[in-house]
This record gives structure tokens, C-alpha cells and sequence, in this order.
């Protein structure tokens, strides 16, 4: 016998299951992320530095101290200029190497398709400190690497010391492609191959589909790929912290590894710490708001 | 006729040189990690002898050490207890909430899904000193549930965005049946709901559990205890030391790369799949 509700039990017996499906999830991500950022914020304001909030050391609010003094700081700067590189790399290297290889295994071009895909993307599923350390056993003065290049070029002389931030942007270009081709590869499919194939009846030759129907077709993941390059830079931390350590002299650093040591090593400064995230996030934000515009003008998520 | 045959060995020029291409490619992604498995073979002496070449004698001593010494079988025991808890929780939670914002009316809801899908771009890095100073102050620093419940927490905004859009495509009259047919919301959400998301939900888990499993900053940060480490922090911390004993730090590495190995060759289909529909999203 099913039971009998009248409407106002309806709603209540709705509106009790709607807050209890959603709470739980809702209140975890409050407390983890939202509530994090907003708070990195205000304290990024204050003299708080470690230590108890309430009942210890009167925290006084500072203004934009921290801020003044962080774009005081040249390290900030050199920071900033490595995030910079590392979206470089990935839009003049990954996007156009990951299109490049997404479009000959769709068109077909090549066989064993699926062998391809699955080696060139392996590097990316590897754990990014397993990779770190590899490379930096293979790139060490007394490593692999010179002996490598030995073979094609004798005499070679190692001189990655004094251009330590190639290691690194080579290892991020060769373990992160394969994402962009990933991504090219599933949004390629949506594309109609009846298209496709009645322009190569028309005899249009390959560059002509890929210049009058691919790209256009693609255009707006290309802007999403370029947005996801500078958001990937901002999450770059652990295989630069296994590589280098940021080193040598703050050489390597980006602006998550500069956070790190300003908080974690040495004596602890929160309050810049904070100043530096809330820097991250404003980025991030500014790439939400030109993520929204990208889609509006170039039509359609994906 | 000259025309068709040239046109012809071009093409056939071009096709090879799109497989060297190709071939160049693959052998570029494997060669290092090539390398380090022929290199993990053997004795430190040998390699700083024979950096490039195959062992004289291939030994498997480093293993024997590297596994013993690093502390391998609790390292991964940690990490499966980590990345198992997490990827449970966040399928549940995001499976429940994905069923309140896509089935059931409520004002609420603009306000709070709109704030998932802001979550899915904030970084994780920018979180990582206030979510440090959390934790302590609650007391949960270097425990199991202060790395579990950031981990969860951090998961929710893709797990939720990615369930609410696959739920929306369940019909509402299958719900609505069940409704008048006298069913409470907790038994549609389990006989119906669930069973129906098992695609969303294969994909949110192989992100949760790759991205679980090679977690290296937060646990890094939000523990000290050695009983508490995962694999990449154990790995980083016992090979990373090693700056000269080779042989054993090659070992580590690649004890440390091979459940992920093995995890993408078995669901390599699934791990594109889902990072396609993730990585544009987020």
C-alpha cells in the first residue's frame, strides 16, 4: 500500500532530502577550498604569523603590507618570469605538438593508432615525483645526458648548470603533450566526418580540410588549451620541488615554490605566503572570467 | 599517367615520414623510462662505468634493497588506503549531491552549484598554506583524516560537476514514478540513481584515483610521521637521498612508477576518456 502524502508532507520530505543529498558534499568543499581561499585573503591582510588566532599575540590588521612588500621583491619577479616560460613552452610547444599528433592519429594517417596514443601519453599518468627524479639523475652534470649527447656530438661540454631552467621546461614539454593531444583527440571526434569526407571528394587536398574544416571547428578549444596552459603553470609545484628545489639561487622557481619556501622553510612568513596565494588566485579568477568570454565569443563549452 | 605515378611515391614518401615522425615521438615518451629499468639492474659501480649501455650482468640486488629499506609495502598500503577512501567518499557525496541539484527543485541550488563549478578552477596550490594553518588548528595535523578529509574535499567541485550534468540526462518521470508509486528520495537515490550513473561515476573515480595516488605537496605538507607517508613522498624522501647510490634510487623509481603503470595499460581507454571530459572542464 502506498502511503497517502498530502502536499505540505511533499515539500517538507522534499526539501529534507534536497539539504541532506547536498550538505555533505557542499560543507566538505566549504571547509577544504572556499573557505581557504577566502581566509588566505584576510590573512594575507594581517600580521598573523603562526601560532594561536585568539588568546595569543594581538594579530593587527596591516593593509597591503605584504603586497608592497612582495612586489618589492626580486624573487617574486623571477618567479613570475619562470611561470611565464612554462606557458610559453606550453603554447608554442605542447598545443601545437599535441594538435599535430592528435590530428595524424585521427585522420588515420598512421596505423596501430591506438599503440601510438596510449606510449605517447604514458608519460603524463606517471607519478610527477618518480619523473622528477629521473630527470634529474639523467640530466646531472655526471648523468646520462652528457654522455648521450657525447655520441652525436664528441666533446660535448655540460652546460645546463648555467641554464637550469631548460631541464625543466624540456621535461614539462615531454611529459604534459600527451594531455593536449588527449584533449584534441576527443574533440576532433566530434567533428562530422561526412564533412570531412565530401571535401576530399570535392578534392580538397589534407591541409585544405585541416586549414577550412578542422580548425575552425576546433578554434575554441584551442582558446580553452591556451587558458589550461596558463592554469597548468600556476599548478606546476612538484616536479620543479623534486627537480630543483627552485634552485640553484631561486633560478627555477615559480610562484608555487616561492610560496612554499616563504611559508615552510627557513623561519615561516605566513602573512606573504598569503599575499602570494591570493595573488595565484586572483590569476585564476582573471582566467575564469576570460575562460566565460572565450566560450561566448568562440560559442560552446569544448 | 606520369602525374598519378608521382603523385603516388609522394604520398608514399609522406606516409613514411609521418611513421618516422611518429617513431621518433614514442621512442622520445619511453626512451627515458627505458632507461631507468635497464639502469635499475645494475650496481651503482657499473653505472657510473656504463651510463647508457645494458648491464654486463644484470642484478636485482637494488630491488631486495630498495624495497626493504624504503619501506615499499607500507608506503603502498598508505597510498591504497588513501586513494581507496578517497575516491569512495567523493563518489558518494558527489553521486548524492549531483541527485539533490539535478532531480529536486530548490531555490538553493543556483547559488551552491554555481559555487562548484568556480571551485573546479581554483588551484590547489593556492590553498596550500591556509589549509596548512587549518589543520593544525583543529588538531588534525599529521593524522590520516586531515590528508583524507582535504582530499575529499578538494574532489567534490569535479565529482559534483561531472554527476549533476549526467544525472540531468536520467528522465524526471522515472523519478517522478517511483515518487508516486510511495519510494522515499533515499531509495530512488540507491536503486535508480546509482545503478543509472555508472559511466559518470567510472570516470569521476579513475580521475579521483589517479590524481589521489600521485599526490606529493598537500601530504607532503600535512604529515611528518613516517607511518603516515604515501608512495610519491616516500619515494621522494628515500630515493631523492640517494644522490649517488644509483642503483638502489633506479629501483625506487621504478617500484615507485609501476601500480600506475599497470593501472593505465588495464584502463587506458577509460583514463583518456576521463581526462578528456576533465581536463576542458577544469
Amino acid at each position: 500500500m502506498a502511503k497517502v502524502l498530502t502536499m505540505a508532507d511533499t515539500k517538507r520530505e522534499q526539501r529534507r532530502a534536497y539539504w541532506s543529498l547536498v550538505l555533505p558534499g557542499f560543507l566538505l568543499y566549504i571547509a577544504v577550498m572556499a573557505f581557504p581561499t577566502i581566509f588566505s585573503v584576510v590573512l594575507s591582510l594581517t600580521s598573523y604569523n603562526g601560532g594561536k588566532l585568539f588568546g595569543g599575540r594581538p594579530v593587527e590588521m596591516v593593509g597591503l603590507k605584504w603586497y608592497k612588500r612582495l612586489f618589492a621583491d626580486e624573487y617574486f619577479y623571477r618567479a613570475l618570469k619562470n611561470n611565464l616560460w612554462i606557458v610559453l613552452v606550453s603554447v608554442l610547444g605542447q598545443i601545437p605538438l599535441g594538435f599535430f599528433l592528435a590530428y595524424v592519429l585521427y585522420r588515420g594517417l598512421v596505423r596501430a593508432r591506438d599503440f601510438f596514443q596510449t606510449m605517447i601519453y604514458l608519460p603524463t599518468v606517471i607519478s610527477t615525483v618518480v619523473i622528477g627524479i629521473l630527470w634529474k639523475s639523467f640530466f646531472a652534470p655526471h648523468g646520462a645526458f652528457p654522455e648521450l649527447m657525447r655520441i652525436f656530438r664528441p666533446g660535448y661540454e655540460y652546460t645546463m648548470g648555467s641554464h637550469p631552467m631548460i631541464p625543466v621546461l624540456f621535461v614539462i614539454l615531454w611529459m604534459y603533450s600527451g594531455m593536449y593531444m588527449i584533449i584534441f583527440m576527443a574533440n576532433l571526434q566530434k567533428i562530422d566526418n561526412a564533412v570531412i569526407e565530401a571535401a576530399r571528394i570535392d578534392g580538397a587536398s589534407e591541409m585544405q580540410v585541416l586549414r577550412h574544416v578542422i580548425l575552425p571547428a576546433l578554434s575554441g578549444v584551442i582558446v580553452v588549451t591556451a587558458i589550461l596552459a596558463i592554469s597548468g603553470s600556476l599548478k606546476s609545484f612538484d616536479l620543479i620541488y623534486v627537480m630543483t628545489g627552485g634552485g640553484p639561487a631561486n633560478r627555477t622557481s615559480v610562484l608555487s615554490i616561492y610560496m612554499f619556501d616563504k611559508a615552510f622553510k627557513g623561519a615561516p612568513n605566513y602573512p606573504l605566503a598569503n599575499a602570494i596565494s591570493t595573488v595565484m588566485v586572483i590569476i585564476s579568477f582573471a582566467l575564469i572570467g576570460l575562460t566565460k568570454f572565450a566560450e561566448n565569443k568562440f560559442g560552446g563549452r569544448e | 599517367m606520369n602525374d598519378i605515378k608521382d603523385h603516388n611515391t609522394r604520398s608514399r614518401l609522406g606516409s613514411v615520414g609521418i611513421y618516422l615522425v611518429m617513431i621518433f615521438f614514442t621512442v622520445m615518451a619511453l626512451y627515458p623510462l627505458f632507461w631507468l629499468m635497464v639502469s635499475s639492474f645494475k650496481t651503482t659501480t657499473e653505472f657510473q662505468m656504463n651510463k647508457l649501455g645494458f648491464p654486463k650482468k644484470w642484478v636485482t640486488i637494488n630491488y631486495k634493497d630498495a624495497w626493504v629499506r624504503g619501506k615499499f609495502p607500507m608506503l603502498i598500503v598508505n597510498s591504497v588506503i588513501y586513494t581507496g577512501i578517497t575516491t569512495l567518499a567523493i563518489l558518494v557525496f558527489s553521486a548524492m549531491a549531483g541527485f539533490g541539484f539535478a532531480k529536486i527543485r530548490h531555490k538553493a541550488t543556483p547559488i551552491l552549484y554555481g559555487s562548484f563549478v568556480i571551485g573546479i578552477l581554483l588551484t590547489l596550490q593556492s590553498i596550500m598554506v591556509p589549509l596548512f594553518l587549518i589543520v593544525n588548528w583543529v588538531g588534525l595535523y599529521n593524522t590520516r583524516l586531515g590528508v583524507l578529509i582535504p582530499y575529499i574535499g578538494i574532489g567534490m567541485p569535479m565529482g559534483v560537476y561531472l554527476g549533476t550534468e549526467y544525472i540531468k540526462s536520467i528522465p524526471d518521470a522515472l523519478v517522478e514514478s517511483a515518487r508516486i508509486d510511495g519510494a522515499t528520495y533515499g531509495r530512488i537515490f540507491w536503486r535508480i540513481i546509482v545503478p543509472m550513473s555508472i559511466p559518470v561515476a567510472v570516470t569521476v573515480a579513475i580521475l579521483t584515483v589517479t590524481g589521489t595516488w600521485n599526490e606529493f605537496m598537500l601530504i607532503n605538507i600535512l604529515t611528518s610521521s613516517d607511518g603516515l607517508k604515501s608512495l610519491p613522498v616516500g619515494v621522494q624522501k628515500f630515493a631523492g637521498a640517494l644522490s649517488t647510490d644509483y642503483g638502489k634510487q633506479f629501483a625506487a623509481l621504478v617500484i615507485g612508477l609501476i601500480p600506475m603503470l599497470l593501472f593505465y595499460l588495464a584502463f587506458r581507454k577509460e583514463i583518456t576518456k576521463g581526462v578528456a571530459a576533465g581536463a576542458v572542464k577544469g
